[in-house]
């Protein structure tokens, strides 16, 4: 929950021009689903995923399931 | 007790360099490398403690596979036209790249050190290098190594060209000393492309730093694993095992390592060699053998680890290494995977910088990783949630269990060479006159000091 702050509702889908709102997302790797709340654009589906995130608690997920 | 005949191979003398017979011979429990030089006599010195696992490792066969390119031809026969060579039996894994021969310790036991800054490689020259290895055609790992590598300040344009040139997994050898004492230095290394760093960790104590290493060098070990993990670079700890200095420190290494997953994710453990002048032949009292250590994880560790949980390793003469894949509980404890074993990467045994191929893939896969994950609405936002929310990837991450590496790999020298060994070294390093060379080749004095490869003032004594 970090990132609370950091990815506000003023972050905009750069190709629908549309304010990205907070939404459930399944993300998937290798097989394996994740349902996590992040920003989405309502028009295209594009998923915001913060920096940190993805270098953070995502990549760790990643690497788990490499591990596997 | 009876002397019983295992195999016949070849050596070299320790005095003369010149190439010998040499058998393989069971006294009691122990296996141990005879040769005769026609000037110098019979020498005998002691390679593997252990019949048992003897056999088990040479169960596994040979992997020879003929390396893609050779530059050097067949003279004077091994080890004395390495380059490579035709008759060398295996392909380039890893390759070390000498940087620099300078180095910012003073090991007792070390005569690198005091050479001027411009006598290191330019930059040009290691580029050089990097393409001669682009020719042998399969790829390989690169270890940056020294002397001390991070003694250069180019050293991450260094690392940033290797990846330029398609080498996709870079490791630094260091003592890391500048890691520690410079803060940013581990993030600029990694921004530039670093994927491991593989750390000299002799044990937990400075006695044993003092006796090895020459200095108090715990407070640095630990301050350079912290910086690595900050910024996100994988570290594997590498002590050198010497009997009566540290070999009682093996399980307080590994339960240091284990504290500090994932940051660290392994340890390889290099008996000591002898490489450099000895006018005396090193005794067998000071040394310690692959068998030996396997046993010594399963003692220090009060059998969590057991010296069953290790095999051969992948490419390499079986003899060279031992390694074992483990998962870290919840409770910090270890448990065993699915033995090793298939190619070149997956093994622990030194290729790889320590790490299975899934780690090495999880390396690269840092700098790329929001592109690699699939992503789709699972259905319309509830705009009453109050932030973003990753608990199913922490609920994950609590359960799941870390994998963790523990290997060894034994250099040779001059004492217990094995030619067939040598044959099958898949750790090489490029020389200054641009030749691809067999690390326990390039590393090889006669007991004078007088080296088949390596100029005098390159000397170590510790692998």
């Amino acid at each position: 929950m970090t990132e609370k702050n950091a990815a506000g509702p003023e972050l905009a889908c750069a190709k629908c021009q549309q304010a990205l709102v907070l939404g459930k997302v399944k993300a998937s790797y290798l097989g394996n689903s994740f349902e996590v709340d992040l920003l989405r654009c309502p028009g295209c589906g594009f998923v915001y995923v913060p920096e940190a995130l993805a270098l953070g608690k995502m990549l760790q997920v990643e690497q788990a399931l490499e591990d596997k | 007790m009876s002397d019983r005949l295992l195999a016949v191979t070849e050596s070299v003398c320790p005095v003369c360099l010149r190439t010998v017979a040499a058998q393989r011979v069971a006294t009691g429990d122990d296996v141990y490398l005879h040769k005769r030089c026609p000037e110098h006599g019979a020498f005998k010195t002691i390679v593997w403690r252990g019949l048992e696992t003897y056999f088990q490792w040479g169960e596994r066969g040979s992997r020879a596979a003929a390396p893609p390119v050779t530059e050097t031809p067949v003279e004077r026969g091994c080890p004395h036209d390495c380059g490579i060579c035709p008759e060398h039996r295996q392909h380039s894994c890893c390759v070390l790249l000498e940087v620099t021969q300078r180095c910012n310790l003073r090991c007792p036991v070390c005569f690198a050190s005091a050479e001027r800054e411009d006598s290191d490689p330019d930059i040009a020259e290691i580029e050089a290098w990097l393409r001669l290895l682009q020719r042998h055609g399969s790829p390989v790992n690169i270890q940056l190594s020294g002397g001390e590598p991070t003694v250069r300040d180019d050293l991450p344009e260094i690392v940033a060209r290797c990846r330029m040139l398609g080498f996709d997994f870079v490791q630094l050898n260091t003592n890391g000393l500048r890691l520690a004492k410079e803060a940013g230095y581990a993030k600029q290394l990694a921004d530039a492309g670093l994927d491991c760093v593989f750390l000299q960790f002799d044990g937990v104590s400075d006695g044993v730093y003092r006796r090895i290493r020459g200095a108090n060098l715990l407070a640095v070990k630990k301050t350079a694993i912290m910086r690595c993990a900050d910024a996100g670079l994988g570290v594997v700890l590498v002590p050198t095992l010497v009997p009566g200095v540290n070999v009682g420190e093996i399980g307080n290494i590994l339960a240091f390592a284990l504290a500090r997953v994932p940051a660290v994710r392994a340890v390889h453990f290099q008996p000591v060699s002898y490489f450099g002048r000895y006018p005396a032949a090193p005794a067998d009292r000071d040394r310690i053998t692959l068998p030996e250590v396997m046993r010594e994880l399963e003692r220090q560790t009060d059998g969590m680890v057991q010296a069953s949980d290790f095999a051969p390793g992948s490419a390499e003469n079986a003899y060279c290494s031992f390694s074992g894949k483990f998962f870290v509980g919840g409770n910090g404890r270890l448990h065993a995977a699915a033995a090793p074993g298939g190619g070149c990467g997956d093994s622990s045994s030194g290729c790889g910088c320590g790490l299975p191929a899934a780690d090495d893939a999880a390396q690269r896969a840092r700098r790329v990783v929001a592109g690699q994950w699939a992503a789709e609405a699972a259905e319309a936002a509830s705009p009453d949630t109050p932030g973003i929310g990753i608990a199913s990837f922490e609920a994950f991450l609590a359960n799941h269990r870390h994998s963790f590496s523990i290997s060894g790999m034994a250099f040779q020298d001059a004492w217990n060479l094995d030619l067939e060994r040598l044959r099958e070294c898949f750790i090489h390093v490029v020389s200054p006159d641009r030749r691809v060379i067999p690390f326990c080749a390039y590393n090889l004095t006669s007991a004078s000091g007088e080296p088949l490869y390596r100029r005098p003032h390159h000397e170590c004594a510790l692998a």
